[in-house]
């Protein structure tokens, strides 16, 4: 072991003394911002890949759709299955309806599918809380878990639906009745507005009620598993043009890139923000060990008397910043995934002493705090917190390396 | 006691300061040789030049005029003072976070070499000055005595052929003083190291091989 970090060791950990305080205070400075680093960008990674998930699971990794609808429906999906890299395709038409029970109106999203193919491309099966898919027919419905809620509809239910064709036609003087649907599932995907505003028909059930006639909005397709989503759609764009040349595929990164703009900018702020709280951690390091240079000056001094170079000197100080921001990262980053692991119930403890907990879901539209962290996000925080505390060291090591030996020793 | 052979050469010295508006003449052209196991001790009043006269010796400033050569060389870097010079200091110097034994290990960790065999060697050296039982104690818990004690011995660690020893007593009261200065002669004398002692008490000055005062910047 070079002396200079031997020296730096025993100057941080010394022979038979306690932990030494102002090693302790640099080293909880650091722990403190990489903890918080890991947390805050950790909940903020959750919330983008809930976000991604949710888009995923919802709309599939490549829609299809035209500026209408279409109508050649085997043509395109018959072009959209033969390009490589689909692995399944389900059409769906889409709008928005008026629903009605118990006087108790509603204005959800409306979503017909095909029955047979949806569970091919979106998990709609793992959403379904109560009632099954496999009851949908073409007189049922499946409600998101809140509006139900909110309209006080259950499983076995019966609400009336209105679309805008229907309004119209009364507009017109003409008499129609609501379509009168049996609620056969409720479905919570874990997205507050998602479950406030979203109910499923059939495919045929939803031509009806917008006067589609065979037509459909689009298609949602589903990607072998590594495909690129924005290839794919590059491919199927290229193949629809002969068939469809309305329609256009967008993968769900493309169809909602200033939404995920917008979410990593965010995150990307957060880690700007508190990538400072390291930074004025390392400025407590960079002042303990000036003051250490001053109080060690003589030491210093017996050093170069010693046969010590300039370099090992100053590398000394250097060594004494890189093992507070190793110590203090190692620290921060157990510290931060501890919190993680403990989040919900950290969450749930605060919220029920301050009574939020309902404002909370609401605003923050999970019912639990998600949490990711990449390991690119890891070792830029790891890389960016250790860098900056070594960094520390290098003003205390050039104002030590400029110390002339003599001129230490003379100190008083 | 004196081989004959010159170990260090210093002839013509002279080392001015700046103060102010003042030039101070501290070394106006001194010579000294000293020979391989010898000792020499250097008096005079405070502000004679002594201290400033044991730096340039150790290499560790630079004179205005003058040569130095040390062992036939008049180079000497951090590396060669490591492994030529031991130095002791008035103040002790040791370092306050290693015990006793890493102090004197300090000096063969700073010259790169650290083994079982420097390991020994410490332990011997702290045996011969008595502080066997105190090897494992941090400077804070022992006394100024055994602190110059633990500094003589970090001194010798390298086996250096030149021991420059810097008022060693004049931080420990007079019957500890005359201890560590005859602990001092007769550890030089043992391995043969040659030691220049620079002093102002007169008595511990007598007790080297030759005695040499300093006066106005000269030595007589």
């Amino acid at each position: 072991m070079p002396w200079s970090l031997y020296l730096a060791l025993k100057q941080l950990f010394p022979s038979g003394k306690r932990f030494p305080f102002f090693t302790a205070i640099s080293v909880v400075g650091v722990m403190l911002g990489v903890a918080l680093l890991i947390v805050s960008i950790s909940v903020m990674g959750g919330f983008g890949r809930e976000i991604r998930r949710m888009i995923v699971d919802t709309q599939g990794d490549v829609q299809v759709r035209a500026g209408g609808y279409l109508s050649n429906i085997d043509q395109v999906m018959g072009a959209i299955e033969g390009t490589p890299g689909v692995a399944a395709v389900s059409p769906f038409a889409e709008g928005v309806v008026m629903l009605e029970h118990q006087n108790k109106p509603a204005f959800p999203g409306l979503q017909g599918i095909d029955v047979n193919r949806i569970n091919d491309v979106i998990p709609l099966n793992s959403y379904i809380r109560a009632g099954t898919l496999d009851f949908l027919d073409d007189d049922s419905i499946i409600l998101s878990s809140r509006l139900a809620r909110s309209i006080g509809a259950r499983i076995g239910s019966v609400v009336e639906v209105y679309s805008p064709l229907l309004l119209e036609k009364i507009k017109a003087d003409e008499v129609m009745l609501p379509r009168e649907l049996e609620v056969v599932g409720i479905m919570e995907i874990g997205h507050q507005s998602l479950d406030s505003s979203l109910v499923i028909v059939t495919l045929r059930r939803m031509q009806e009620l917008y006067g589609l006639g065979e037509g459909v909005h689009g298609f949602s397709i589903k990607l072998d598993e590594g495909r690129d989503p924005d290839l794919v759609s590059r491919e199927l764009n290229a193949r629809l043009f002969e068939v469809a040349p309305r329609a256009f595929a967008r993968s769900w990164m493309d169809a909602n890139q200033d939404f995920l703009f917008v979410v990593q900018l965010e995150k990307n702020m957060i880690f700007f923000l508190l990538i400072f709280i390291i930074v004025v951690a390392a400025f407590s390091v960079t002042s303990s060990l000036l003051i250490a240079v001053v109080r060690k000056t003589r030491e210093i001094g017996l050093l170069g008397a010693m046969g010590g170079r300039t370099r090992d000197v100053a590398l000394c100080f250097c060594w004494q910043a890189l093992i507070i921001g190793v110590s203090g990262t190692a620290l921060g980053v157990a510290l931060g995934f501890t919190v993680l692991h403990f989040r919900n119930n950290i969450i749930a403890t605060f919220t029920k002493l301050t009574g939020s907990e309902e404002a909370l879901v609401r605003f923050y539209e999970f019912a639990n705090l998600p949490a990711h962290l990449s390991t690119n996000d890891f070792w830029l925080i790891v890389g960016l917190a250790v860098a900056i505390s070594t960094l520390a060291g290098v003003l205390p090591a050039w104002r030590a390396a400029r110390l002339q030996p003599v001129e230490a020793l003379r100190s008083e | 006691m004196a081989s004959g052979t010159p170990i260090l050469e210093a002839s013509g010295l002279t080392k001015s300061f700046i103060s102010g508006e003042r030039t101070l003449e501290v070394l106006r052209g001194v010579d000294l040789t000293v020979e391989a196991g010898e000792s020499v001790s250097i008096s005079g009043e405070s502000g004679s030049g002594k201290s400033t006269l044991l730096h340039l010796l150790a290499g560790l400033d630079a004179c205005d005029a003058g040569t130095l050569v040390w062992e036939g060389s008049s180079q000497i870097d951090a590396e060669r003072r490591g492994l030529f010079l031991g130095m002791v200091f008035q103040a002790f110097y040791l370092i306050p976070e290693l015990t006793a034994r890493d102090n004197v290990l300090m000096a063969a960790r700073m010259v790169g070499r650290i083994g079982p065999e420097e390991r020994q060697r410490a332990d011997q050296l702290l045996e011969r000055v008595g502080l066997a039982d105190r090897a494992n104690h941090v400077p804070a818990k022992l006394s100024g005595g055994e602190r110059q004690r633990v500094a003589v011995a970090r001194a010798l660690m390298n086996r250096p052929k030149l021991l420059l020893a810097d008022e060693p007593t004049g931080n420990l009261d007079e019957k500890t003083g005359d201890l560590i200065i005859d602990l001092l002669l007769e550890l030089c004398r043992e391995t043969g190291t040659a030691l220049v002692l620079v002093t102002h008490n007169l008595a511990h000055a007598a007790k080297a091989d030759r005695q040499v005062r300093m006066h106005d910047g000269l030595l007589a």
